[in-house]
């Protein structure tokens, strides 16, 4: 909801001066769709709520929002809950800085030599094709029970998709356009930064978005199969102890991270593309 | 004449189908829930259902394996019947608010111990201080038995290293990850002593268990229901419980049958054609020396001799006889005078561990929580 409202907001940005000429009509449109997301979410709580009135499952199954509520007040209060988002935010930030970095930079050997492509692509696809909870045990094993395990969980989790869209941003680069800059005498680096990175951004940008949400169930899988901490063994332990408030704090926990991801991702993004929408205006 | 034959064969093979099919409806469908993976370890089960003593007892019973606290959850909200869980889980979830009952104390000794080197000298949890201990997680019944077994060493659990490995402890002790490892006594220690033998295993030539039991009695795995089965269903409960009752006294009686019966449930059980050919034998010799009624000792003594002959025949290697000798050892965890009894003590003892681990904010009342009442009766 955050961050199709700041996206809503950023476009509204970008064209400021149209705003002074917008009807009534327009604007109350406007507000309608502002207001939507909060209705969405107002409802769905009502028929959570009413589930729970209603006994559909017993109170044990489906606790009631403000159960929960009261559950996520405490342990945010004690400390339990950010030390557990902590620890998850730190693998999914290591793990995405890991499996960007690799897979940017051999996603880019890839777009400009094909011969690579061949070589890598059944090792790549494979290990692209493969659940990785089906992994994660050996990963344990072979790295241990630490923070080394789910970084790498991670890392593997975003690495193909940033890949992919590395390989599709550099290819799509127009031909004219490094024609234009051989003609120039550029050099090999000029050719990089002032060329195929811009050009590249917004694919790579879109695919931070993607590899964001995905590294943080990439940690959560690794803490599920072993941790001594994080939001995946929060889960764990709280359904050891048959405290399902707190399993749905941790899961909502989860899902405040991955937004919070996407919605910082979405600001760069806004700040690093303001030169394509200045020359598209 | 062939006419008029045909006509009342056919006649009578309709009416056995009829008859057949009207004796199925009456059987009610039961899923139990397990955890854990089809194994071996559940060959009770299996039993009661290959030799037909759930269908005499008028269910028609299939399995399913999820987690525990999942188990847990089916049962009290109503969804499934029977499950099959370790007792603190049933203290922990009746603290929650959970209408379950523990109906059957399937094994009678507590499953759980630390498995360490021969070559190391550990004579109690005193003399893990220091060491990297390797734990599934902090959770479950291996958490609980490890610091039931700190306790009783009088150490605390942050005197050693725990870490948490997942269920892997064969693979990540014979790395020389960890020092020791809390295990289920049936099963991973005799995995590790397997590799060990084979020269897989590090520098570890062979391993010893500390076990939980030798320390302290606590409440282990068993059959739970729901309150509503027992107040609305009670004749249902009784007749479940027997059934199975009657697989695990046929298991404990006649192992080699119980794992012969098992293979058709768990995929991969060690048993090619000249395995199963001399499983058979000695499964049909124990039916034989089964009709002359041998006192609990002496069937007590029989398994012991097949093992014995099995073991130390050159003709089976320890891979193929590893997953009847987790039988084997499982059987001597289950086994007792009365089987599926259930002393408060243990309830008791399991229910002051999980209150020294803080799991548990206040005690529940426990003679609510189980009942021996559904056990079958001599006759």
């Amino acid at each position: 909801m955050g961050f199709l409202m700041a996206q809503t907001a950023l476009k509204r940005k970008v064209q400021p001066t149209k705003k002074s000429q917008k009807t009534w009509g327009q604007m109350s449109r406007q507000w309608v769709r502002r207001i939507v997301p909060f209705v969405s979410v107002v409802a769905l709580l009502a028929l959570w709520q009413l589930i729970v009135m209603l006994e559909v499952y017993p109170r044990f199954i489906i606790p009631a929002p403000l159960e929960v509520w009261e559950t996520f007040v405490e342990v945010l209060r004690n400390g339990t809950l950010m030390r557990h988002i902590r620890v998850t935010g730190s693998e999914v930030l290591l793990g995405l800085l890991f499996g960007l970095s690799i897979a940017t930079f051999v996603g880019y050997l890839i777009a400009k030599l094909p011969f690579l492509e061949d070589l890598l692509s059944p090792v790549i696809v494979g290990f692209q094709s493969t659940p990785v909870v089906a992994y994660a045990p050996l990963l344990i094993i072979w790295f241990g029970s630490g923070t080394i395990s789910k970084v790498i969980t991670c890392a593997v989790i975003v690495f193909f998709p940033t890949l992919m869209n590395t390989i599709v941003g550099v290819r799509n680069v127009p031909n004219n356009l490094r024609e234009l800059m051989r003609s120039l005498n550029a050099t090999p680096l000029q050719v990089f930064t002032k060329l195929e990175l811009p050009a590249a951004m917004p694919v790579l940008l879109t695919g931070l978005k993607t590899s964001a949400t995905l590294a943080v169930i990439g940690a959560v899988v690794g803490e599920f199969v072993s941790a001594q901490a994080g939001l995946g063994f929060l889960v764990t332990q709280a359904r050891s102890q048959f405290n399902t408030p707190l399993v749905l704090v941790a899961v909502f926990a989860m899902t405040a991270l991955s937004l919070s991801l996407y919605l910082f991702i979405s600001l760069i993004e806004h700040a690093a593309l303001e030169w394509q929408r200045r020359s598209t205006s | 004449m062939k006419a008029i034959t045909r006509i009342l064969l056919a006649t009578m093979l309709a009416g056995i189908l009829i008859i057949s099919a009207f004796g199925q409806d009456e059987l009610e469908e039961e899923t139990l829930l397990l955890t854990f993976i089809p194994n071996i370890q559940f060959s009770p089960m299996y039993v009661a259902m290959a030799e037909g003593h759930f269908e005499n007892a008028g269910f028609d019973v299939s399995l399913e394996y999820l987690n525990e606290p999942d188990v847990v959850d089916l049962v009290a909200a109503g969804q499934n019947n029977f499950g099959v869980v370790s007792g603190e889980q049933v203290i922990l979830a009746a603290s929650r608010g959970r209408p379950i009952i523990y109906v059957y104390e399937w094994f009678q000794e507590y499953p759980i111990g630390i498995v360490y080197s021969s070559a190391m000298t550990v004579e109690s949890a005193s003399d893990l201080v220091g060491l990297a201990v390797g734990i599934p997680g902090r959770f479950g019944a291996t958490y609980s038995g490890f610091n039931a077994l700190a306790a009783s060493g009088d150490i605390a659990e942050s005197d050693v290293q725990l870490e948490e490995i997942g269920f892997a402890a064969a693979e990540v002790f014979c790395v020389g990850r960890i020092d020791a490892s809390v295990i289920y006594v049936n099963n991973e220690p005799l995995q590790i002593n397997n590799l060990a033998e084979q020269g897989e295993c590090g520098d570890v030539e062979s391993v010893n268990v500390l076990r939980v039991a030798d320390a302290i009695d606590l409440v282990s795995n068993g059959i739970i229901t729901n309150q509503d089965m027992i107040d609305n269903n009670p004749e249902k409960v009784a007749a479940f419980v027997g059934a199975y009752n009657a697989g695990l006294q046929s298991v404990i009686n006649n192992p080699l049958r119980a794992y012969l019966l098992s293979a058709e449930f768990v995929d991969g059980l060690p048993l090619d054609d000249d395995l199963r050919s001399v499983i058979e034998t000695y499964a049909d010799e124990q039916d034989a020396f089964l009709e002359s009624n041998p006192s609990r000792d002496q069937i007590m003594q029989s398994r012991e001799d097949l093992w014995l002959v099995l073991s130390e025949s050159d003709e089976f290697s320890s891979n193929d006889l590893i997953q009847l000798q987790v039988l084997m050892t499982s059987i001597e965890l289950w086994d007792a005078e009365q089987l599926g009894f259930s002393e408060l003590s243990s309830w008791e003892n399991m229910q002051e561990t999980l209150l020294n681990l803080e799991q548990l904010d206040d005690g529940v009342d426990l003679e609510a929580v189980f009942t021996n009442e559904f056990l079958p009766t001599d006759e």
